[in-house]
């Protein structure tokens, strides 16, 4: 057997070689495994114009907004979920500060299914939601295209044609990957699969590296095979201060704080100057964030049963002929 | 607390428990619920313990809870479904193979505001390019609305959620009206059923009108009319509905919500704690 490809890098290079100005970003995670530490480090590298698709817009798509990176945004919704506004989101669409951004917003099923359309290759799918809502009127756009209602040609139902979304990277936060870029996460996935999958470029934050035995000893919880990955980045902590499932949960202090000090663009900018630019790493930031803290949003265990697969690694036809 | 009324109507029962309790009788056992943030979880954690022990529960990021989970979830999102729920996948399994597949009976939804058609807002207050108020958009509340078989709204009620006409739909009731929903291709019979609130209980007429069907005891007719904006449609068989009762409150307070995450805001409960102010700290 040829030797796997080792993908291993820093989130520095990974971002550096794979996030471009101008680029379709999408970010995985469905509000857990918020890919913080790649959108932070995506923000010190000052990169701009970026297209940022993400069903579940939470801290990473406020950040990325109030710093000044993007030009199109498209989600279902952007807010801080203690729950309050998402101040920079607000403040870009009300009053275009630091910029103006063109807001492209939907369901979560009509996006999920954009993804899925662009993930698969499909030229639309279609679906019976946002039929009456003024998202369709007011914001019909998604990508290049316009959803379109049209009539069923089998049963003339009345339907939305949703295009499909593509994007030219994707950065996911996941619980576990091996080197050359099997990437296992679990918990609820929302929009992530087919979002992951619609993009040509992958750059996979783990909490874990572990060796290639350990994905396939438990292949079902695979979420992005490795040929489609292009880097793969170990990232403890890196959705602080959304949760990783298994490893630790949601840092509700913090999402308050993020919001008291991002009321105004002075402190998003005195916010971001501290805890993104006046970090290098996620290792940093973290220590700045405090061990007794990370001690007390640690998730304890939780071990579901083991299962077996079957060890068919002999088979009885094959000895006896 | 967030409601407008704070005084207790009966001892010890606050019109935000009168709303969770009404909303939860709406439920009927066996359903297969789509829930939404907020209200809505409390509301159908309840009926779980009360009159709809077989409902389910669906959450729109891919979550199939049948049992009541160890604690309350402060959010639908709360990684503690994933120690106690029994299926977990994606947004396709939930707003796909069970939502737009028409297997959902009832969407629970909260909103910022809701109409004399049914209509929610939760994008924003004045005009789309530039709101006076700008909240954080549909999520899959447009979905649950469209899709679900019923849709029950639960919502506090303030003058200020109750226009004749919301700015912005995001998520369709009956639109205008007069079969409105259904000429815009939303499947028939689909749409809203009740509005629960801190004041009462509102039902659809055949026009999808909202009209006042029931009210919190100690509430008249005519206070309720003067908290929304447009001239309210009165039911004949309007009257005051039966209050909580000790076991239902009982449930809801230590069973459901013992630390008032929901109910009574407390400031202890997690989601609900500023950070220390000025110190510059997370």
């Amino acid at each position: 057997m040829p030797e796997r490809p080792d993908k291993r890098m820093g989130l520095k290079e990974a971002v550096a070689r794979l996030v471009r100005d101008g680029d379709r970003v999408y970010l995985g995670g469905f509000i857990q495994q918020d890919p913080c530490a790649a959108v932070h480090e995506i923000i010190r590298q000052g990169k701009k114009d970026l297209t940022v698709s993400k069903a579940a817009g939470l801290l990473s798509m406020d950040l990325l907004i109030g710093a000044g990176c993007v030009k199109r945004a498209i989600t279902s919704y952007i807010w801080n979920p203690i729950p309050k506004p998402a101040h920079a989101f607000v403040r870009a669409v009300r009053q275009g500060i630091p910029r103006s951004v063109e807001l492209q917003e939907t369901s979560i099923l009509a996006l999920t299914l954009a993804y899925c359309a662009g993930a698969l290759g499909l030229p639309y799918i279609p679906a019976k939601t946002l039929l009456g809502s003024d998202m369709l009127r007011r914001s019909p756009r998604l990508g290049d295209n316009e959803i379109k209602v049209s009539k069923s040609p089998f049963t003339g139902e009345t339907c939305c044609l949703i295009p499909p979304l593509t994007h030219d990277v994707g950065i996911i936060q996941v619980q576990r990957a091996d080197p050359s870029g099997n990437a296992q996460a679990w918990g609820f996935a929302g929009d992530t699969k087919y979002g992951m999958l619609s993009c040509r470029r992958i750059i996979v934050c783990a909490e874990e590296i572990v060796p290639p035995r350990v994905i396939e000893k438990d292949p079902d919880r695979t979420l992005i095979p490795a040929f489609r990955t292009h880097a793969v980045v170990e990232v403890p902590w890196g959705a602080h201060p959304s949760y990783t499932m298994g490893y630790y949960d949601t840092d509700w202090q913090f999402f308050h704080f993020y919001e008291e000090q991002t009321r105004t663009h002075a402190g998003f900018r005195s916010f971001l100057e501290e805890w993104v630019l006046g970090t290098s790493d996620r290792k940093e930031y973290m220590e700045k964030l405090g061990e007794e803290r990370m001690e007390a949003l640690r998730a304890p265990p939780w071990r579901a049963e083991p299962v077996s697969y079957g060890g068919f690694l002999r088979h009885r036809w094959l000895e006896e002929s | 607390m967030r409601g407008s009324r704070q005084e207790e109507i009966c001892p010890g029962v606050t019109p935000l428990e009168w709303m969770i309790v009404v909303a939860s009788r709406q439920i009927r056992d066996g359903e297969v619920l789509l829930v939404g943030t907020q209200w809505p979880i409390v509301t159908a954690l309840l009926a779980k313990r009360t009159c709809a022990p077989h409902a389910v529960i669906c959450f729109e990021g891919g979550v199939i809870l049948e049992d009541l989970p160890p604690r309350v979830p402060l959010w639908t999102a709360d990684p503690v479904v994933g120690s106690s729920s029994s299926f977990q996948g994606d947004s396709l399994d939930i707003l796909g193979a069970v939502l737009h597949a028409g297997v959902a009976d009832r969407a629970l939804l909260t909103a910022a505001a809701v109409d004399r058609y049914g209509n929610l807002a939760t994008t924003c207050v004045g005009a789309y390019e530039s709101p006076e108020m700008r909240f954080g958009g549909s999520g899959g509340a447009c979905d649950f609305a469209c899709l679900a078989k019923e849709t029950m709204v639960i919502i506090e009620h303030e003058r200020h959620r109750f226009p004749a006409q919301v700015d912005f739909i995001t998520s369709p009731g009956f639109l205008h009206g007069d079969g409105s929903r259904y000429d815009a291709g939303l499947r028939q019979g689909t749409g809203p059923q009740c509005v629960v609130t801190t004041l009462g209980l509102f039902t659809f007429d055949e026009r999808g009108e909202m009209v006042l069907s029931g009210t919190r005891e100690g509430v008249c007719v005519e206070e309720v009319a003067a908290e929304v904006q447009w001239p309210l449609r009165v039911a004949s068989g309007c009257r005051p509905l039966a209050g909580p009762t000790p076991e239902e409150i009982g449930i809801l307070r230590e069973v459901i919500d013992p630390q008032g995450v929901y109910l009574r805001n407390r400031k202890g409960a997690p989601h609900n704690r500023p950070s220390t102010q000025g110190t510059g700290t997370p």
